[in-house]
């Protein structure tokens, strides 16, 4: 500070108010600014690490190695908004009979001996305000991969794409306007109807 | 006014403020959807309010929230007494948001959280909407509401959450959606069976409830529909029609033929 004291001009008081009130200020907006853009990066758009599950649920097996449909187990997927999580029961339909002394089948089958649920934790949430519709998509020919990725390589479920309104309208203003039975510019999805840009469709 | 151009302009105007409704929103092929409530069918008995509360998630109001002139009531019944003792009637008129054409909500608000889409519904955006309030002062009919406070669902009202309705946070304004939640299910319903919409496969809550079949809802633009009917019988007329808000409800007015000699000997 003596060393800076020397080198600087000496300035009134008056003088390091109106030199400093506005860089104070500059700096101020500007890590206001950043806090915002960091904000608006991350909002809704966020991708959250793997949660740890009550069960160490193998997609790449289940999925994968045995390439059971995705339907088999998510259910309501093809009749309503949601996917659905089986039931212990569903699971139970096969682990009687299949891999009853693997570690995590036994834990399934205490749970089905106690009748009690189990606890998974959520992966893909989306915010309140949005309502999505699983059928709807289903229902147009969109393969699950687009939104979760390649799932029968998952050891762990994760969440793979953001799932912000970005991402939706991306497909949503591809697939406006296009003829029927047309494919989307992705090339992976015979498409049955265009896709709505009208906000109602999801915020209502 | 001698610029020939204006003036056809003007005449097109004027054309297009006395076109039906229905008949100039979203071209010929959408849907529009509207609704008429017949006066002389309600009977005041609340059903629509109570199935509108259930369907929307609306917070519950108490007394301390509606004296206060903030209670939340997507649809209501208006009363009005008419004449004195021992001639007096009652007079019901459910209210709800009217959908206008041209709306004085929707030009107001500065973030777009309202707007008109292609088949006449006047859609709320609850993520845009910042709370001004310049909608609600800009509705002559009161049928926007502020959420003044966070609504509480105590366990296990919670349960009874409409999974497809938006739990409204505070401090932005709802109303009414026509039920679009309906809207959207009966047509991806319609969709998976590869067939049109038919009138009468979207029936909002309180249409639904109504035991009465007071309101009819349906497509305006599709003319064998009975609410496209129903709109134009000699009763019709609309709330605050001089507004110019061109509103999408209907009211088919009471049939009272003792009406007006109960008021004239009274007189």
């Amino acid at each position: 500070m003596g060393v800076l004291r020397g080198l600087l001009p000496r300035l009134t008081r008056r003088q390091m108010a109106l030199i400093g009130i506005p860089l104070t200020l500059g700096g101020l907006a500007t890590a206001g600014a950043v806090a915002v853009l960091i904000f608006l990066g991350a909002s809704g758009g966020t991708i959250r690490p793997a949660p740890v599950q009550p069960i160490a649920y193998d997609h790449a097996v289940h999925a994968g190695d045995n390439a059971i449909p995705c339907e088999f187990c998510h259910r309501g997927v093809s009749t309503g908004a949601v996917a659905t999580i089986p039931s212990v029961e569903q699971c139970m339909y096969c682990h009687a009979v299949v891999g009853q002394d693997l570690p995590g089948v036994l834990r399934l089958a205490a749970k089905w001996e106690a009748q009690e649920p189990i606890e998974w934790t959520r992966v893909h949430r989306l915010p309140d305000h949005v309502r999505f519709v699983h059928v709807t998509h289903i229902d147009a020919n969109i393969p699950c991969e687009t939104c979760h990725g390649d799932v029968e390589t998952f050891a762990v479920m994760k969440q793979v794409n953001a799932l912000n309104m970005g991402e939706c309208m991306g497909c949503h203003r591809d697939t406006t306007n296009q003829p029927a039975s047309s494919a989307s510019p992705s090339g992976n999805a015979v498409l049955k109807s265009s896709a709505s840009l009208d906000c109602a469709v999801c915020h209502r | 006014m001698s610029n020939p151009h204006e003036t056809a302009a003007l005449a097109a105007t004027l054309e297009g403020n006395g076109a039906l409704i229905g008949e100039d929103e979203g071209g010929s092929d959408g849907h529009r959807w509207g609704m008429v409530v017949d006066a002389d069918l309600c009977t005041g008995c609340q059903a629509c309010v109570v199935s509108c509360y259930a369907e929307n998630n609306i917070a519950i109001s108490e007394e301390d929230r509606i004296t206060g002139g903030r209670a939340k009531t997507w649809i209501r019944i208006e009363r009005y007494w008419e004449g004195e003792f021992p001639h007096a009637k009652a007079r019901f008129v459910p209210v709800l948001c009217q959908h206008c054409d041209n709306a004085g909500c929707e030009t107001v608000c500065p973030v777009w959280a309202t707007y008109h889409n292609d088949e006449g519904l006047n859609v709320q955006v609850y993520n845009r909407c910042v709370g001004t309030r310049f909608c609600a002062n800009g509705c002559v009919y009161s049928a926007r509401y502020f959420n003044f406070w966070d609504a509480e669902w105590p366990t296990p009202l919670d349960y009874q959450l409409n999974p497809d309705v938006t739990v409204r946070t505070k401090g932005i304004i709802e109303k009414c959606t026509f039920c679009v939640q309906r809207i959207q299910r009966a047509k991806t319903e319609a969709n998976r069976d590869n067939r049109e919409l038919a009138d009468g496969d979207v029936q909002p809550a309180c249409v639904q409830s109504c035991p009465t079949s007071a309101l009819v809802f349906g497509d305006l633009h599709d003319a064998e529909s009975q609410v496209a009917q129903a709109v134009h019988s000699e009763r019709g007329f609309r709330l605050l029609e001089n507004s110019g808000f061109e509103p999408a409800v209907t009211y088919l007015a009471k049939i009272d033929p003792h009406a007006k000699e109960a008021t004239t000997a009274h007189e």
